[in-house]
């Protein structure tokens, strides 16, 4: 077209400009109706609860504490759990690597078993059914019972991603590793994980997040004191249980959000260096 | 003289399909040998055979002194391969630099991890190729960062850094943008005027009648041709040579 032919002048903006400027002006609209439309809902909830719905605020200001003082340990059963998590969630996505039946085998076992039977049942396991076997679990910490289940869980869900991430690194990585004289040890320790564990992280991130709220599953076992298992003991103890929820409710939520924030500042750092 | 690549009666075959039909090919020291030849004629997996990327069917390949059968398995055969790769160096289509290392990382990675090298003198030695290749000044970069072009570059140098006997070029300017391929030629030419011992997959007849010593030509997984340039280029013997030639002589124009 003529027009683009046209040297710019000083005042004049090009038209690819101009366009750019409007979707920028209709995104910035759009976001500012979703934050005020998030304000009025957030606003209309804490009036629904001092007005229509009858709150006990002095509960709420007794038992404040007791229930945040649970957050260590949903966020202590959560970091051990999902460091358990990925540990087997490795080793599983390397033996579906396996050329070797039995390796395979076990792999895909341990994934169709976790899959196949509900977490609860899993944490229950642990729990009750274990110590049936042996006096060993009997004495087990609730906790690390916890860890275990919840461990295992998780690593059975993510050795999937884990295994996508492998699966994103090109034959010609493999062949450029193999061509340099690499073992096929060394070409997934120094060339292809790498590459996986990149592409694996924001999903890993995503699955952090979910186990800290899944991590309330524990409460049921009565045996680690975490936000939920407080919460439904002062909410049951003194009929206050609708109080004692919203708080735990409240602080699920907020650390879900620092968490999300916290990961998209990893992934943001992540994705502006070399990808 | 004796030759620094030697095949012997190479077959490949890919399940029943067979690409390579008993090749024999003698490559002899600071040679630089273009093979041509239309896609499908087994010119890639007969470059390919000669690092084991693909493993021969039958025959041997022999490189540098050091001799493999083909098609057999087991812990001495895999030792032999190993040596085999550490005496030849790969340049592919696909460049297939390590994205997640910078530039220097790419070149030293095999030096220190392969050969156990020390790392300073991995560098000293990287630095060098990289200046060579004209690449020094993006020593920190990562490979995302840089052209089709330079990325190859890179690539040859991280080849050289392995101290090869022979080079292995698979359709090295391929996947590059037109004005892009001058720049990987040119290393390439420097390459072989530093005296390196060369073997070209190349549809580049440019670059195989002005720098290459012999030119070979592959049709249906056989050589069907194997001279000097001048001749190959001036009166080939073969009419499927002729035929490719003079397809190339129509694509120029």
């Amino acid at each position: 077209m003529n027009l683009l032919a046209q040297p710019e002048t000083g005042g004049q903006k090009s038209q690819a400009e101009l366009l750019y400027q409007a979707q920028l002006r209709t995104q910035r609209h759009f976001k500012t109706n979703v934050a005020i439309t998030w304000f009025i809902l957030l606003v209309s909830l804490v009036l629904l609860f001092s007005g229509p719905i009858k709150v006990n605020s002095q509960f709420i200001q007794d038992n404040m504490l007791f229930i945040a003082g649970g957050l260590g340990q949903t966020l202590q059963i959560s970091l051990l759990s999902i460091l358990l998590a990925i540990t087997l969630a490795l080793l599983a996505a390397l033996g579906r690597l396996s050329k070797f039946p039995p390796v395979y085998a076990l792999s895909t076992f341990y994934v169709s078993l976790i899959r196949g039977t509900p977490l609860y049942l899993q944490i229950m396991f642990f729990f009750l059914a274990m110590p049936q076997i042996s006096p060993f679990w009997a004495k087990l910490p609730g906790l690390w019972a916890g860890v275990l289940a919840l461990g295992l869980n998780y690593g059975a869900y993510m050795s999937e991603t884990f295994r996508a991430g492998i699966a994103s690194v090109g034959k010609g990585q493999r062949e450029a590793a193999i061509a340099l004289g690499m073992t096929p040890g060394q070409t997934m320790r120094r060339i292809v994980l790498p590459q996986a564990l990149r592409f694996a992280i924001p999903p890993m991130g995503n699955d952090f997040i979910s186990m800290t709220k899944d991590s309330a599953l524990v409460a049921a076992t009565g045996f680690v004191h975490e936000v939920m298992w407080r919460a439904v003991k002062v909410g049951r103890a003194q009929f206050h249980s609708l109080e004692a929820l919203i708080m735990a409710a409240i602080f699920y939520w907020v650390m879900t959000l620092v968490l999300t924030s916290i990961q998209s500042r990893i992934e943001n750092r992540l994705s502006k260096g070399d990808r | 003289m004796t030759a620094i690549v030697k095949i012997s009666s190479l077959d490949k075959y890919f399940g029943r399909l067979q690409v390579l039909k008993n090749i024999s090919l003698e490559i002899q020291p600071r040679e630089v040998v273009c093979l041509i030849g239309r896609s499908g004629s087994g010119k890639s997996t007969l470059l390919r055979c000669i690092n084991f990327l693909e493993e021969p069917s039958h025959g041997t390949i022999e490189v540098d002194g050091i001799k493999v059968e083909g098609g057999e398995k087991g812990k001495a055969h895999r030792q032999l391969v190993h040596d085999v790769r550490l005496k030849t160096g790969m340049v592919f289509q696909e460049f297939n630099l390590f994205p997640h290392m910078s530039v220097l990382d790419n070149v030293i990675e095999g030096p220190v991890t392969v050969k156990g090298m020390d790392r300073h003198q991995a560098i000293t030695l990287a630095e060098e190729n990289l200046d060579s290749v004209g690449m020094l000044f993006k020593r920190d970069e990562y490979p995302n960062r840089l052209s089709g072009g330079q990325k190859q570059r890179i690539a040859i140098a991280r080849a050289l850094t392995m101290q090869p006997r022979v080079m292995l070029f698979d359709e090295p300017t391929s996947a590059l943008d037109p004005e892009l391929i001058g720049e990987v030629l040119n290393v390439m030419k420097k390459v072989a005027k530093d005296g390196m011992t060369m073997l070209v997959v190349t549809h580049e007849m440019g670059f195989a009648r002005d720098v290459a010593d012999r030119v070979i030509v592959m049709s249906e997984g056989e050589l069907i041709e194997d001279s000097n340039p001048q001749d190959l280029f001036n009166n080939p013997s073969d009419p499927r040579t002729k035929a490719l030639i003079d397809r190339y002589r129509t694509g120029e124009k």
